[in-house]
């Protein structure tokens, strides 16, 4: 849901994290395969080597970043609080919806009979 | 600034753990790689005519980027054994950074679930967005059960009138509407138990004469609809 901004901006941020370590892998790989040719791309060499080094530092300074705010923010007691009240509160008036929508139904073949007879 | 909480033991070693397995899994990655890079520069060295070499200057420059360093070309085994070696050391570097490529990958699982249980402020938000949504929609859900029993009010007024005044009524002629024996029975009895007796019996919101004649009633349908009030 969009509307989890806070909580799913950090985990945004962990899954961007994610896909820069598969990156990291492909550009090693890269620039690994280049060197095992007869003839190497010199350009590619370089640019693929520089953004690995780019990539790793990026991703070491994120994550230290985000073990630095749970340092800050992790209290070490459970979290308590829950959305069970209203998560009740909104299935009773779902159930008197469902209910009206029964006895409106019930009505609506009472006359239908009526109407037949 | 940001002072250090009393944090539990466990989760501090935790948070301790997880900033290690960070610095180990990043300086594997770094010292693999350059040491790939370092064997392939020397395998270059023992191997073909110069035309087939890497450019100097593009091999200095990728060795500075690397922080690499001046590496001898003299061995002391034969080239055969020492391509063999180096074919070997090679594979065995490039597992080593897949191997950290995907503790780094658990690193990150392991701090997202850390995240979700422990970061307070974001489980504090979700909650009151989700309550928000969930009393939102119940609030609309009662609004329109209440403007559906208003209209539905006014039909069943009609349809009563019909049925008691048609000629195709099953009731006798000394029967009374539903409502006038409902006032008979309270005249009868002049006590508020039978009242609500009969309020706990017919609790349906169809029972439209009920409701409508007795809007004082403490029931679910709150004040009764205009019309339908009888005398």
């Amino acid at each position: 849901m969009a509307t989890y901004s806070l909580a799913n901006e950090r985990l945004r941020a962990l899954e961007d994290i994610e896909r820069e370590i598969g990156a990291i892998l492909q550009n090693a790989g890269t620039v690994i395969l280049e060197l095992s040719k007869e003839k190497t791309n010199e350009r590619l060499l370089d640019r693929q080597a520089a953004a690995f080094t780019a990539s790793v530092q990026h991703v070491e300074a994120e994550l230290s970043a985000q073990i630095r705010y749970l340092t800050q923010v992790a209290t070490g007691q459970p979290h308590e609080g829950s959305s069970y009240s209203s998560r009740k509160d909104c299935q009773m008036a779902l159930k008197r919806v469902d209910y009206a929508r029964l006895k409106l139904s019930d009505v609506a073949r009472i006359c239908e009979q009526l109407l037949e007879n | 600034m940001a002072q250090q909480r009393a944090l539990p033991q466990s989760k501090e070693t935790l948070l301790q753990s997880y900033n290690k397995r960070l610095k180990d899994d990043v300086k594997s990655i770094m010292d693999n790689f350059t040491e790939i890079i370092k064997t392939a520069k020397s395998g270059r060295k023992a191997g073909e005519g110069p035309s087939r070499w890497l450019e100097p200057a593009v091999w200095i420059q990728l060795a500075s980027l690397l922080g690499c360093t001046a590496i001898e070309d003299e061995t002391q085994v034969s080239r055969a054994t020492q391509g063999e070696q180096d074919n070997y050391e090679m594979h065995v570097r490039a597992a080593n950074i897949v191997r950290a490529g995907e503790s780094l990958m658990k690193l990150v699982s392991d701090l997202k679930q850390f995240l979700i249980l422990n970061d307070f402020p974001s489980v504090n938000e979700a909650i009151d967005q989700r309550n928000q949504q969930l009393r939102a929609l119940q609030e609309e859900c009662d609004r329109k059960l209440i403007a559906l029993r208003d209209e539905i009010s006014i039909d069943l007024y009609e349809l009563e009138e019909e049925y008691y005044s048609s000629s195709s009524s099953l009731c006798e002629a000394n029967d009374l509407p539903l409502c006038e024996a409902y006032w008979r029975l309270d005249l009868d009895t002049d006590s508020a138990d039978g009242l609500s007796a009969l309020v706990l019996a017919s609790p349906e919101p169809s029972a439209g004469p009920l409701q409508a004649a007795a809007p004082a009633h403490s029931h679910a349908g709150g004040p009764g609809a205009g019309p339908t009030e009888h005398a």
